[in-house]
C-alpha cells in the first residue's frame, strides 16, 4: 500500500513535472531546434551559407590584421555588411520554409503559456468594444453564478467601449454572454491556476487577426460587437528566480538546442 | 507575440481610465484591425517580411535558424563595428607614435611600394629565348622600359640556400641553410635544415595513453634577419606570401604565409598515399606510401595513414582517418565518403581540399586538409591522395605570421595547399601520377597563390609585396625531359604528348605578370626574380661511389655498395662523403663522431679532392660531368660555417648528384641515366644556373647577384643598411633618382 502510494506520488511528480510550463518549453525548444536544423539544413544552400560565412569571418579578420591601413579597415566593413546582405539573402529561403509552421506553433503555444487563468476572487477586467456609441446603451451581461460583477461597468463613448469589473469565485471555464441591439454574444473565462487554453480576446471577422490573437470563434458579422476581451495575467517562468516571459526562454533554449544539433548534423546555419 | 501581450496591456490601461491611443496618437485596436484588414496575401506577405526582418517581434523568431542568422549577422557586424572604430580612433596615435618613434616611414622611401614577385627556377635563357618569339609581351615590357638581367645566384644553386640569401642579404655562412638536408656528426644521419620540430618532453602514462605536458617546440634554423623585419622596425608594412624556409613563421610587422619546408601533417615533406586493391610488396623509394583497399559487396574501404597518435603509449602509432569508396554503377565515377563529408568523383578528376581529422582520444585531434585524385574505378581501385597538408583554417603548428593570416585565406578563398613542397613531384617520379593529373594539381595551387597575392596586392598599397611562385620550378624539374629529343627519361614516353609545357609555363607566368601591371603605378617597384635557373638533368653522378673507387670512402668487409644513409661505410677508413645535393664531407677527426682526418690536414685533403673531381668526364659521352669543385673556406663567411659542407662539387650542364648519392647510397657505378620524370635540375655549378633580374624601374649594376636584394628594398625605402649584409644595393638609372 506505501509503495503503491509512493509510486503514485513519484508519478504525480513526473507528471507535474511533464506537465509543468518550463518542462513544455524545455521539451519544446530540444524539439523544436531540432527539427528547424534539420529543415533548415535541407532547404538552404549549405554551401554557399558556409561560403558567406566565411567570407564574413575573413573580412572580420582582415580589419584586424590591416588595422593600421584606414582604407583597407573601411573597405572591409564595407565588404561586411555586404556580406551580411548576402547572408541573410541566403538564410532567407529556409526562413521562408520554417516561419509560417513555426509561427502557427508558437501563436498556439502562447495560448497556452503566454498568460495564467484569472484567480479565484481576484478581479478582472471584460472589455467589450463596439461598431458605435449608439449601441453602449443597451447592453447587458449575462454572468454565470460563478462569476460577479465588482463594479458598475464604465462607459467610455470616445471609443465606443464598456469596461467591466469581474470576479471568479470558483475555478471552472465559463462562457459570459453578452446582448447588444438584440445580437448575442458570448465569452469564455477561464478561473483558476492550470494550463488551460485560454483566449484573451474574442473578435469579429478578419480571419488573419482572429488566428493571431483569439481562440475562440469569430463573432457573427452582423454583430455590434467588435470585439470582448479579458485581461488576463502575463504568466511567467520562473528560472533560477527569475520570472520570464516563455517565449524568451524557448528563444534561448531552442538556440541551445540549435547550436548543439547543428554541430552534431553538420549543418551550417 | 509583441500583438498578444498589446491585448492584455489595453485592458489595464483602460481599467485605469487611460484613453486606448497609441505613440502616434491612433486607435491601437484599430490600428491592429487595419493592419490585418488587407487583402489575405498581402497580409501574408507583410507578416512574412515583418516577421523577418523585425525580429524583435516574437513571432518573427522562426526556430534557431533564424535566430542564428540574425545573431551571426549582429555579430558580425557588431564586431566589425568595434574593430573599426577601434582602429579609426586609434590610428592617430599610433601613427603619432610612430612618428616620433622613427620620423615618416616613408619619408625617404623612392617608391611607395615594391611588389617583388618570385619565380622559382626562372631560366634567363628560355626567359630571353621566348621573349625574342613574342611569347612573353609583360616581361618584355619590363625589359624595355626597367631591367633584364641575369641575377648571379648562391653557392650552392639550392631554392632554401638562395631564397634565405634573398631575405637576409647575406651568404650562407650567416643564414646556415646550405641544402633541405644537413647531417648530423654525431650519426652521419640527415636532418631538415630548415626547421626543428620537437614534441613536448615529459609525459604521463595512464594506461595505453602518453599525455604530453607542454607545447611543441619548433625551431627555426635559418639564421639572419629576413628584410621585411627591417622595414616593419621603421613602421614599413609587408606582405610575405609563400616565400621559402619561412617556417617557423617569425613576428613582425606585417603578414606572412610560409612556403618551402612547411611540413605536412605527418611531420615530413611531403608523403602521397596511394590507395589500391592491387596487391603489391613494393615500396616507394620515397615520398609515399601503398595502402590497401578491401572490397566487399561493392564497397571499397580504405584508409588515409596520418601522423603518429601524440597520445599513445607505443612510438610510432599511426593515426588514420577511414575512408569508403562506393563505384556508381553504369558510370566511371564513385562517390567517396571521409567522415561527414561526401562527394562525387570521375576517374581521372580531383577532388576540392577535403579535411580529414585525426583523432587521437581525450578530445586531442590533429587538422588536415587532402585532396583524392580517382585514377581507376575497374577492374582494379585505385585512389591517390595528396600529401596531408595542415588545414590553413586550423593550423596546428604555426604556418603564418599572425596565425589568423592563414585562417583569414582560407576563409576568404578556401582551403589551399600549406605543405611547402605542395606539387607532389614524387607521385609523378613513381608514375602514381601521370602529366596531366601533375599539372592539374601544380596549377591548382598556383592559381590560389594567384588569388593570394591580389589579395595582398589590393591590401598593401604601401610597403612590401612579396610572394614567391614555385611552379615554375615544379614544372620545369618534371617536363625538361620534353624540351630535349634524346633525355633518358622521355625515350619511352611519346614525345609529342607535352612539347610545350614549359612554353606554357613561362606564357602563363607572363599573364600573371601583365595583370599585376595592370595594379601597380609609377610609385611601385615591381621586381620579377628568380633564385637560379635551369638546365638538364639527364645523368647522375654518384660522387660517393667516385670516393669509394678512389679510395676515399670505404666499405664493410665484403660490401660492394651501400644502402641508404651510408648504411654500409666503414667511417674508420672513410675520409670523405657526401649527402645532400651538392655538399662533400670530410670526415674530419673530433667533429664527425667516427673522425678520421687530421684538421690540419684537411685542407691538403680539400685541394686534392678539388683536383681530382674537378673535371671529372662522363665516360660514356666524353663530357666534363663536374665543371667545379670549390672549398667553401673561401667563400663562405659568418658564424655558422662550421655546419657547412667542406666542398661543394659544381656539376656541368645536363649533369647532377644522383638520387642515390643525395641519400648516401653507395653504388657501383658513378655515372648513370636519369630515367625519371623528375629531369631538369638547378643544383649544378652555380655559375651555370643564374637566376633573372627584371624590374619595373632601370638599375645600373653589371653583375647583380640576389644577395643584392634586400640591401636594394632597404635602401629604396630610405633606410641604412646594416653592418652585416653581404650583397649591395643597386642604383637606380639617373631618371628616377632625378
Amino acid at each position: 500500500m506505501v509503495m503503491a502510494g509512493r509510486a503514485a506520488t513519484v508519478a504525480a511528480f513526473q507528471l507535474s513535472l511533464l506537465t509543468s510550463p518550463l518542462a513544455i518549453v524545455v521539451v519544446l525548444s530540444l524539439v523544436v531546434g531540432l527539427a528547424m536544423v534539420v529543415l533548415f539544413g535541407y532547404t538552404s544552400d549549405q554551401k554557399a551559407i558556409g561560403i558567406a560565412k566565411d567570407q564574413l569571418k575573413a573580412h572580420l579578420l582582415a580589419v584586424r590584421l590591416y588595422r593600421d591601413q584606414i582604407p583597407v579597415v573601411m573597405g572591409s566593413y564595407g565588404k561586411i555588411l555586404r556580406g551580411t546582405g548576402r547572408y541573410l539573402k541566403l538564410a532567407f529561403k529556409p526562413l521562408l520554409y520554417v516561419i509560417v509552421p513555426i509561427t502557427l506553433l508558437i501563436v498556439q503555444i502562447d495560448r497556452y503559456l503566454g498568460s495564467t487563468p484569472i484567480p479565484a476572487g481576484a478581479p478582472f477586467l471584460l472589455t467589450a468594444h463596439f461598431a458605435g456609441s449608439d449601441e453602449l446603451n443597451d447592453v447587458t451581461l449575462d454572468l454565470p453564478p460563478e462569476i460577479t460583477m465588482t463594479a458598475p461597468p464604465v462607459h467610455i463613448p470616445a471609443s465606443n467601449e464598456i469596461v467591466w469589473r469581474l470576479v471568479g469565485s470558483k475555478d471552472g471555464q465559463y462562457e459570459i454572454k453578452m446582448a447588444a441591439a438584440g445580437e448575442r454574444a458570448a465569452k469564455n473565462v477561464c478561473v483558476g491556476s492550470d494550463l488551460p487554453r485560454i483566449s484573451t480576446v474574442r473578435l469579429r471577422g478578419h480571419f488573419w487577426e482572429r488566428m493571431f490573437l483569439s481562440a475562440e470563434p469569430a463573432l457573427p458579422e452582423n454583430s455590434p460587437i467588435e470585439s470582448i476581451a479579458i485581461n488576463y495575467p502575463d504568466r511567467n517562468i520562473d528560472v533560477a528566480g527569475y520570472g520570464i516571459n516563455w517565449i524568451w526562454l524557448f528563444f534561448i533554449l531552442s538556440m541551445i538546442a540549435g547550436f548543439v544539433f547543428k554541430e552534431f548534423l553538420g549543418i551550417k546555419i | 507575440m509583441k500583438r498578444l501581450c498589446r491585448a492584455g496591456a489595453l485592458a489595464r490601461l483602460l481599467a485605469r481610465g487611460i484613453k486606448l491611443r497609441d505613440e502616434r496618437g491612433g486607435q491601437l485596436v484599430h490600428r491592429e484591425r487595419r493592419l490585418f484588414a488587407g487583402e489575405g496575401a498581402r497580409a501574408t506577405l507583410v507578416l512574412l517580411i515583418a516577421l523577418i526582418f523585425f525580429p524583435t517581434l516574437a513571432h518573427a523568431y522562426a526556430g534557431p535558424g533564424a535566430g542564428f542568422a540574425v545573431l551571426s549577422s549582429f555579430w558580425a557586424i557588431f564586431v566589425a563595428f568595434l574593430y573599426s572604430f577601434y582602429a579609426l580612433m586609434t590610428w592617430p596615435i599610433r601613427q603619432l607614435f610612430r612618428f616620433i618613434r622613427r620620423r615618416n616611414a616613408y619619408g625617404k622611401a623612392t617608391f611607395e611600394r615594391a611588389v617583388i614577385l618570385g619565380f622559382d627556377g626562372m631560366d634567363p635563357d628560355l626567359a630571353d629565348r621566348f621573349m625574342k618569339e613574342g611569347r612573353l609581351p609583360n616581361l618584355a615590357k619590363l625589359r624595355d622600359q626597367g631591367t633584364f638581367s641575369k641575377l648571379r645566384t648562391t653557392f650552392p644553386p639550392i631554392s632554401p640556400v638562395a631564397w634565405s640569401t634573398f631575405m637576409t642579404g647575406v651568404n650562407p655562412g650567416k643564414h646556415n641553410i646550405y641544402d633541405f638536408l644537413a647531417r648530423d656528426t654525431s650519426n652521419y644521419l640527415p636532418f631538415l635544415s630548415s626547421a626543428e620540430i620537437k614534441g613536448p618532453k615529459r609525459h604521463l602514462k595512464i594506461g595505453k595513453y602518453s599525455i604530453p605536458f607542454g607545447k611543441t617546440e619548433i625551431k627555426g634554423m635559418r639564421k639572419g634577419t629576413p628584410f621585411w623585419h627591417w622595414l616593419g622596425n621603421a613602421g614599413i608594412f609587408s606582405s610575405v606570401i609563400r616565400v621559402p624556409v619561412t617556417f617557423p613563421p617569425e613576428k613582425f610587422q606585417g603578414v606572412l604565409l610560409s612556403g618551402m619546408c612547411v611540413p605536412d601533417l605527418k611531420g615530413s615533406q611531403g608523403t602521397f598515399c596511394l590507395c589500391t586493391t592491387r596487391a603489391s610488396n613494393d615500396k616507394f623509394r620515397e615520398g609515399g606510401v601503398r595502402v590497401p583497399i578491401e572490397r566487399k559487396n561493392g564497397v571499397c574501404r580504405s584508409y588515409i595513414p596520418g601522423p603518429d597518435s601524440p597520445l599513445a603509449a607505443k612510438a610510432g602509432t599511426e593515426l588514420r582517418v577511414d575512408f569508403e569508396i562506393r563505384p556508381e554503377p553504369g558510370s566511371k565515377s564513385a562517390r567517396i565518403t571521409v567522415g561527414s563529408e561526401k562527394f562525387t568523383l570521375k576517374v581521372g578528376e580531383y577532388s576540392e581540399w577535403i579535411p580529414a581529422e585525426f583523432k587521437a582520444g581525450m578530445g586531442f585531434t590533429a587538422h588536415g586538409i587532402c585532396r583524392f585524385y580517382l585514377k581507376e574505378l575497374s577492374p582494379e581501385v585505385e585512389v591517390y591522395v595528396t600529401p596531408v597538408n595542415i588545414d590553413p583554417g586550423h593550423p596546428d603548428l604555426p604556418i603564418s605570421h599572425p596565425v589568423t593570416y592563414s585562417i583569414y585565406l582560407a576563409k576568404l578563398f578556401g582551403p589551399y595547399a600549406t605543405l611547402g613542397l605542395a606539387e607532389d613531384t614524387w607521385a609523378l617520379n613513381e608514375h602514381v601520377l601521370d602529366d596531366d593529373a601533375f599539372l592539374a594539381q601544380a596549377y591548382g595551387n598556383h592559381e590560389d597563390r594567384e588569388r593570394m597575392l591580389f589579395d595582398a596586392l589590393e591590401k598593401t598599397k604601401q610597403g612590401l609585396c612579396t610572394c614567391v611562385f614555385d611552379t615554375t620550378d615544379r614544372v620545369q624539374h618534371m617536363f625538361w625531359r620534353y624540351l630535349e629529343e634524346d633525355h633518358p627519361a622521355a625515350r619511352d614516353v611519346p614525345h609529342s604528348q607535352h612539347p610545350h609545357v614549359i612554353q606554357d609555363l613561362y606564357e602563363r607566368m607572363d599573364r600573371l605578370i601583365g595583370r599585376v601591371m595592370e595594379k601597380v603605378d609609377d610609385d611601385t617597384l615591381l621586381m620579377v626574380i628568380s633564385d637560379h635557373g635551369f638546365k638538364s638533368f639527364a645523368r647522375c653522378v654518384n660522387v660517393n661511389a667516385w670516393l669509394h673507387q678512389n679510395g676515399y670512402l670505404a666499405l664493410k668487409d665484403g660490401k660492394t655498395e651501400s644502402g641508404d644513409w651510408f648504411e654500409d661505410v666503414d667511417w674508420s677508413c672513410t675520409r670523405a662523403y657526401t649527402m645532400g645535393l651538392n655538399g662533400l664531407y670530410l670526415n674530419i677527426k673530433g667533429r664527425e663522431k667516427q673522425g678520421i682526418v687530421d684538421p690540419a690536414e684537411a685542407g691538403a685533403l680539400k685541394d686534392e679532392l678539388r683536383q681530382k673531381l674537378d673535371g671529372l668526364v662522363d665516360p660514356a659521352s666524353g663530357t666534363v660531368g663536374v665543371t667545379g669543385v670549390f672549398v667553401t673556406d673561401e667563400f663562405y663567411r659568418g658564424p655558422y660555417t662550421d655546419n657547412a659542407p667542406d666542398l661543394l662539387v659544381g656539376y656541368g650542364a645536363g649533369y647532377r648528384a644522383s638520387w642515390d648519392s643525395v641519400m648516401g647510397k653507395v653504388t657501383g657505378q658513378v655515372f648513370e641515366d636519369n630515367t625519371k620524370a623528375w629531369s631538369g635540375d638547378h643544383c649544378i655549378d652555380p655559375r651555370l644556373v643564374p637566376g633573372v633580374l627584371f624590374s619595373s624601374h632601370k638599375f645600373i649594376e653589371e653583375k647583380p647577384a640576389i644577395v643584392d636584394v634586400a640591401p636594394t628594398i632597404l635602401k629604396l625605402f630610405g633606410l641604412a643598411l646594416p653592418a652585416h649584409f653581404d650583397g649591395k644595393a643597386w642604383t637606380l638609372a639617373p631618371q628616377r633618382n632625378s
